[in-house]
């Protein structure tokens, strides 16, 4: 049985570990409350584009924005955006985002598509970095606050790519953020534009009211749909953030439990070790003394 | 009429007023209840919303209005309270 004095040190340096997952995760837990704030308060800007978008939306108009162009047969170009967060400590969180962006790539390649990688945060880049993978950008200093100016320089550059026909398509792979627990890894077409119809089909909608629209429909929709295309990065950067937070605090919370559970266990062998300890001693004493009568 | 101005990081604000002045893309548009649908793109300046005697002024750079059914949305990237 392990010496009761090595037991107590490890208690110690077990209970310290405890003691700063616990604090991670609390830290986690009040920047996850704000970072979810963020993504419902950017929910109605980006519903008011799309529905503009669809009620403006005629299939004439895929040939005049290319914005919307989709190349037929195959892509010859494509980038994949991929968000990861800038750091670790939150479970698979990373690990997730990571192998989606190469699913994406792959997926890409497969097609014969020549594909260009884009990371968002240390993460990402450092992992792509030791593969010896190209990036075509990487960023890094983007925080975990992030705002429509990160969306805008990350995505701007693209898009005017895009309209010069350089690239085919363009995914971004994000964490989306259904809850606090669940944060799965995803991937969403940003360029071409997918308009969603009110029916669900690609032609008109049919139930756009009769728009009085200055100065046309077809400057209004030239202007809202790089909005859109920025706004969808804006929305995947939030997103991405908040399951950061989520994931950290599921994660600290779980090591936290498991070091109460550890020390749970050594408690128990060293109170044990200790007691033998004193029960040795006292039969020593016993013995010795009998041995003097 | 309801009126929000919306802009990416959240709603500006969102409530009733009697009229609402805009910096259209070509001169400023007002807006008074029961007005047609109506969908604009919007230039740089000042947005008034009144209700009552009470007024909001915001500056806005580009983005777009569009009224519907006594709706009226200004969705624009950059949307600062003004005194």
């Amino acid at each position: 049985m392990a010496q009761p004095r090595e037991l107590r040190r490890r208690i110690k340096s077990v209970d310290n570990t405890r003691q700063i997952t616990k604090t991670m995760e609390m830290v986690a837990t009040s920047k996850l409350k704000r970072a979810r704030d963020r993504v419902v308060a950017a929910r109605p800007y980006a519903a008011a584009l799309a529905e503009i978008i669809r009620d403006l939306h005629d299939p004439t108009l895929v040939e005049r924005f290319p914005l919307l162009r989709r190349v037929d047969g195959n892509i010859r170009r494509a980038a994949v955006v991929g968000i990861t967060s800038n750091r670790g400590l939150a479970g698979a969180f990373n690990a997730n985002l990571i192998k989606e962006t190469s699913a994406r790539v792959r997926a890409f390649e497969r097609e014969g598509a020549e594909v260009e990688l884009h990371m968002i945060g240390k993460k990402g880049v450092g992992y792509f970095k030791y593969l010896g993978r190209t990036m075509a950008t990487a960023h890094q200093d983007i925080s975990d606050r992030p705002s429509m100016d990160d969306a805008i320089r990350v995505i701007d550059p693209l898009v005017r790519r895009f309209e010069a026909a350089e690239l085919d398509a363009v995914d971004i792979v994000f964490a989306k953020f259904v809850s606090a627990l669940s944060t799965p890894a995803t991937s969403l077409r940003v360029l071409p534009v997918q308009v969603e119809t009110a029916d669900g089909t690609d032609g008109g909608g049919g139930t756009a009211p009769n728009y009085i629209l200055r100065p046309s429909a077809e400057e209004i929709v030239g202007v809202v749909l790089p909005l859109y295309v920025r706004n969808t990065m804006y929305r995947c950067l939030v997103e991405t953030a908040a399951s950061e937070q989520g994931a950290r605090r599921t994660a600290m919370k779980n090591a936290t439990d498991n070091a109460g559970d550890m020390l749970d266990t050594l408690r128990r062998t060293y109170n044990r070790a200790r007691q033998a300890q004193i029960t040795q001693e006292i039969s020593e004493i016993v013995g010795g003394a009998a041995a003097l009568e | 009429m309801h009126v929000t101005v919306i802009a990416p990081e959240g709603a500006v604000f969102e409530g009733d007023a009697d009229s609402v002045v805009a910096p259209a893309f070509d001169g400023e548009v007002g807006i008074l209840p029961r007005h047609a649908p109506f969908m604009t793109l919007l230039g740089e300046g000042r947005l008034t919303v009144r209700q009552g005697q009470t007024g909001h002024a915001y500056r806005v750079k580009g983005g777009l209005l569009q009224v519907v059914r006594d709706n009226v949305r200004i969705v624009t990237e950059h949307a600062e309270a003004e005194e």
